[in-house]
């Protein structure tokens, strides 16, 4: 069975299911194009569905995401692939790609589970749950997110004991371990690369005591907290559970940085971390939330007003790059930096300390083609081969490139990106 | 107020000094900077006063010396700026500002010059020793007399009016008014930066470079007291022969170590060599190896058939004493010990 090929064709393909993949798989199906959508994940919704409100308008992340995932989900003109991968890509004429995708078992029949959770619960392995950013634990035996679209479980099975529970608890014994590894060739007329970007790991910045010093969290691991899926329903700091009352953030943390290998600017972590502090002090009225950084870069519609309500709310801004982090007994953390406007360095206690990570390139998409066809930028990102007069198109005719995977953008930016992304491939195939 | 002046910044660069334009003021470095204290803070600002071109806040400041150069804000510049080195560069700035001949700025920044003054020396040493026919003995009594005559004359000419110098540059043009007594309460910390350097242990970095520097520190000094003092070379004493052997080969085996590690630029602090770096370090190479040599050639009793060795150890010691010693960077010696001299001066007024 596993050597077994099989073959499909659709009009389009887009890599990648988060806001930006789904967004131009949308205008291409609703445009009457078939569309196949090849998610990495277990769910669609990518890095957006995970976050908590947006800059600068404070919307519910989730509020925006989930119905957009279900119209996905739902659209008779979108196949979803999760759990899939794009392993090549082969451009054999004008309006003629073939790419190969493989699929992992799920271990489950996605069109039997009813999502009624009852294998989580005898489930006996308990592994860090990465959706929620290894706050909280997991079952081997899982649904990924509340929210999460396809709304199915999933056997982790590198974690799995293969003890039989979950196959005996089923209802409708949709568990299935015989399931193997799908092979596929896809013949489509344009391809939407549509990959994302990956986090800064603050573990290159040994300085910072991340990982080392449990009350150090990046700004992931704050969004959830703050999510309305969180998993504490308040802000605990991980040491030992304490709600924090003096949190810092350190911006640039892995952008702007030559010493990390990323010079440039992340573009979004002056604004999310705004965006934190304010929700912080929503869900934390007594306490004292300061940030840290080099220049606030509010440079979007409405971004500079957002930054003055965060200081009308009262949140500290101390200029200065923090230099070194070290911890006390108590679990606290003393942040040693240069205050610019007062000539000094200082140290200041907190006791809890999030790193505004950036951006930073996934660079998969960049070995789709055998030969290096899909160029990159100097920085790694997929390269716009015309970025003014056609910010989608790559250095392949025929592929368009949408969202974070071409540099670093906010999400409106993304949900633009992705619009210009399915116009064009629309052109292309009706050329 | 001061106005921003960008020839400075060009100048600075003949100095060693590298980008440091591409400062963005996060202020890492001195985050990062294990001496910087609240009440001292640095390197960043003296970068922004050498983009800014603020010469005189820079002539009035003690912070260049403050810095021991470990490197560590080099390693963590975001913008790959150099601070570090820009530390450095404002040190032999320092020197040529407060060196009243002009001499020191001649040769940090214009190489041909120290190259010329070198090979002057060379000549010299020659030419006196072909008036005296090269007769050995005549000229080894000259040298002695020129080891006394030298640490003299450069006491008295340069180190003392430049010593006063930075001391009107750092304490006097700035207004700061501190009761005389403190001079003589601080006196003890002179001494003791002069021969520990002990400020250094505080570094980031490890403390074995410390122990190298203190080592060659107390070698090259014990030399100077055994050559210029003891006479080593006509002295029959074993204790003072032997105690010669030993701290000429310290001299040499730190500064051997030291060249390595400019040539091998593992560490941040040998990464960027001036011309002024490595003659420092070659030359005390070739004096603790010329010394450790002669003598040697003394106790074989070979001396008398190889005069060259003798007229080689004199050329050094002769380029080393007229050269190196006042004008180059062997005055960090006495300028980091003053400075931190004045700087307790200063914090005992609080």
């Amino acid at each position: 069975m596993s050597d077994e090929i099989r073959a499909a064709s659709y009009d389009a393909l887009v890599i990648g299911g988060g806001i930006a993949g789904g967004e131009a798989a949308l205008d291409l199906a609703n445009n009457g194009y078939k569309v196949l959508l090849v998610e990495k994940d277990l769910s669609i919704g990518g890095k957006m569905i995970l976050l908590s409100k947006v800059f600068p308008t404070l919307d519910c992340a989730a509020c925006i995401t989930t119905p957009k995932v279900s119209e996905i989900s739902r659209h008779p003109g979108i196949t979803v692939f999760t759990g899939a991968e794009v392993t090549s890509i082969e451009k054999k004429g004008e309006r003629e790609f073939e790419t190969a995708v493989t699929k992992r078992p799920r271990y489950v029949v996605e069109e039997d589970c009813t999502a009624c959770q009852l294998c989580e619960e005898v489930c006996p392995v308990v592994v860090h749950d990465e959706y929620q950013y290894r706050l909280v634990g997991r079952k081997a035996a899982f649904i990924p997110f509340s929210i999460a679209s396809p709304r199915v479980a999933a056997i982790d099975i590198e974690n799995c004991t293969l003890c039989g529970a979950c196959e005996k608890a089923c209802p409708p014994k949709c568990i299935d371990f015989t399931q193997e590894t799908e092979k596929y060739i896809i013949k489509t007329g344009t391809v939407i690369v549509a990959t994302g970007f990956k986090l800064f790991d603050p573990l290159k910045i040994p300085r910072y005591g991340y990982g080392v010093y449990k009350n150090v969290l990046t700004s992931m691991e704050m969004e959830r907290q703050l999510a309305p899926t969180r998993p504490f329903n308040t802000i605990l700091r991980p040491g030992d559970g304490k709600m924090p009352d003096r949190i810092a953030y350190v911006l640039c943390t892995g952008s702007r940085d030559d010493t990390i290998g990323n010079p440039v600017c992340s573009q979004i972590c002056c604004m999310y971390s705004l965006k934190q502090a304010q929700l912080l002090m929503g869900a934390l009225p007594m306490a004292d939330v300061t940030i840290y950084y080099i220049n606030i870069r509010s440079f979007g519609k409405g971004f500079e007003e957002f930054y003055e309500q965060a200081k009308g709310m009262g949140i500290s801004f101390v200029k200065g790059k923090v230099g070194k982090i070290t911890e006390t007994e108590t679990g606290n953390l003393i942040l040693r930096y240069e205050d610019i406007n007062e000539n000094r360095v200082m140290e200041e206690e907190h006791d809890m300390v999030v790193l505004a990570v950036g951006v930073l390139p996934n660079t998969d998409p960049l070995s789709f083609f055998r030969n290096g066809e899909l160029k990159a930028d100097q920085f790694s990102f997929v390269d716009q081969a015309e970025v003014l007069s056609s910010p989608a198109r790559t250095s392949v005719k025929g592929v368009f490139v949408a969202g974070t995977a071409s540099g670093p953008m906010d999400i409106p930016d993304s949900i633009l990106s992705a619009g210009a992304a399915s116009s064009e491939a629309i052109s292309y195939l009706k050329q | 107020m001061a106005s921003i002046n960008t020839e400075y910044g060009r100048d600075l660069r003949k100095y060693g000094g590298f980008d440091f334009n591409a400062c963005y003021n996060c202020g890492t470095c001195t985050a990062v900077c294990s001496l910087s204290t609240e009440e001292d803070s640095f390197p960043r600002e003296m970068v922004r006063f050498s983009v800014l071109g603020m010469e005189d806040d820079i002539k009035s400041s003690l912070k260049p010396w403050l810095c021991y150069y470990c490197g560590e804000c080099t390693t963590h510049c975001p913008q790959t700026a150099n601070p570090g080195e820009l530390m450095m560069s404002l040190r032999r700035w320092l020197t040529s500002v407060y060196d009243w001949t002009g001499l020191s700025g001649l040769l940090y920044r214009f190489l041909p010059a120290t190259v010329t003054a070198m090979i002057l020396a060379a000549a010299a040493v020659i030419a006196f020793s072909a008036s005296r026919d090269f007769n050995l003995p005549e000229i080894m009594k000259a040298g002695h007399y020129f080891e006394m005559i030298a640490i003299g004359t450069v006491l008295a000419v340069i180190f003392i009016p430049n010593l006063i110098r930075m001391w009107w540059f750092t304490m006097l043009k700035p207004g700061i008014k501190v009761p005389a007594a403190n001079y003589f309460k601080a006196a003890a910390d002179l001494f003791i930066h002069m021969f520990t350097q002990k400020r250094a242990r505080d570094c980031e970095d490890n403390n074995f470079r410390w122990l190298e520097h203190f080592l060659l520190v107390i070698g090259y000094l014990a030399l100077l007291f055994t050559t210029v003092v003891l006479d080593w070379f006509s002295s029959s004493s074993l204790f003072v022969i032997i105690l010669g052997y030993l701290v000429s080969a310290i001299v040499f085996i730190v500064t051997i170590d030291f060249v390595s590690g400019r040539i091998r630029k593992k560490k941040e602090v040998s990464r960027f060599s001036h011309a002024s770096d490595w003659m420092f370090v070659v030359w005390l190479v070739l004096m603790g190896l010329s010394a450790f040599a002669v003598r040697l050639f003394i106790d074989l009793g070979w001396l008398e058939n190889n005069l060259w060795l003798y007229l080689l150890h004199l050329t050094v010691l002769v380029q080393w004493a007229l050269i190196i010693v006042p004008f180059g960077k062997w005055t960090h010696f006495l300028y980091r010990s003053f400075a931190m001299y004045f700087h307790s001066v200063k914090s005992q007024v609080k």
